[in-house]
């Protein structure tokens, strides 16, 4: 409230007068449903999770592998044209340490959460997740990682399918 | 699928369905809590009235729309009152079909500016603009403080 202005014009309700009916009301509850669809490319990409499997979508035009896919390039801006799996293995491009948990609550082990870019994809292009079988110390840049994956019986269509990165083995692919 | 078409169905796809919460109360205002207290507690219909405009309105405004004086006078409106407008609806307002069509109308008062939109207590055939008509409200101790106060309105018979 301002200096000049001591008292505001208009009666005052508090939210117990509301539900105490001091006065008289209109109370409604709008049926405002919605369904929020993954679309065309995003569906097919959490479904091939379940298959333990990362599809991306190819552009002709230049030549590039989209991962996440998508049915339009936005370099070519046309439609993209085919399917393909690409490896489940990668190379962190960048990397958090967080001490703070998915519900922002401060914890004393660190998480590590960072971006793997994956092979058979356009260079770059990957997905956003948790790494393990590594501390903090280890993590560095240009790491190679592959995915580990839940247990088949567990996997439901989500991002969460995979468990996290961990270090690529020698040899391994 | 090209991105020119259209996905209309979210339900198509994966998808995630939710409920927006948006519940409201509403308050009827200064005039508004006048006339619905007198609809409640005394089965009167109350119109405000601007006495240098010599202007009334229903449902009661708190300013006159004329000149913007504040209004604190009341009167009660005639006890008839004259259908302007009729609809017949066949579906309730969320599209469902209704079993018998419902009669609705615009029902003026003589000498007052605006009017009640409510249900007409008469057959589809009957409904026709000029009916004159009464509020038939429900009993006292259903009254809530709504417009619902009123069941609807009925034919007067001469």
């Amino acid at each position: 409230m301002t200096a000049r202005i001591s008292r505001w014009p208009g009666i005052e309700l508090t939210a117990a007068d509301l539900h105490e009916g001091k006065v008289t009301q209109t109370r409604f509850h709008p049926d405002a449903k919605y369904a929020w669809s993954a679309g065309e490319a995003m569906s097919r990409f959490l479904e091939e999770l379940q298959n333990g499997r990362l599809i991306a979508r190819t552009c002709r035009k230049c030549a590039r592998v989209l991962f996440p896919p998508r049915m339009f390039c936005e370099e070519c801006f046309r439609p993209t044209d085919a399917w393909t799996y690409i490896r489940d293995t990668g190379t962190i491009e960048t990397f958090s340490i967080s001490y703070l948990d998915t519900d922002a609550r401060r914890i004393p082990e660190p998480i590590l959460v960072g971006v793997v870019s994956l092979d058979g994809a356009s260079p770059k292009m990957g997905m956003m997740h948790y790494f393990g079988g590594m501390t903090k110390d280890e993590i560095r840049i240009g790491m190679r990682v592959k995915a580990v994956w839940k247990p088949k019986e567990e996997r439901r269509g989500s991002v969460l399918d995979i468990l996290g990165f961990r270090p690529l083995g020698e040899g391994e692919s | 699928m090209t991105f020119l078409d259209r996905t209309t169905d979210a339900r198509r796809f994966r998808h995630w369905e939710g409920n927006v919460e948006a519940d409201y109360i509403y308050t009827s205002g200064v005039a508004g809590e006048r006339f619905f207290v007198a609809l409640r507690d005394e089965g009167r219909i109350l119109a405000s009235r601007c006495t240098s405009c010599d202007l009334s309105y229903l449902p009661p405004r708190m300013f006159c729309e004329d000149c913007f004086a504040e209004l604190t006078e009341y009167l009660d409106v005639p006890k008839t009152g004259q259908v302007a407008a009729v609809t017949v609806a066949y579906e309730d307002r969320t599209g469902a079909k209704l079993s018998h069509p419902q009669v609705w109308g615009f029902v003026v008062f003589k000498g007052i500016h605006g009017g009640l939109l409510h249900r007409l207590l008469v057959p589809p055939a009957r409904a026709r603009a000029g009916l004159a008509v009464r509020p038939k409200l429900r009993p006292r101790e259903a009254r809530t403080g709504t417009i619902a106060d009123i069941d609807g309105f009925e034919p007067v018979r001469f």
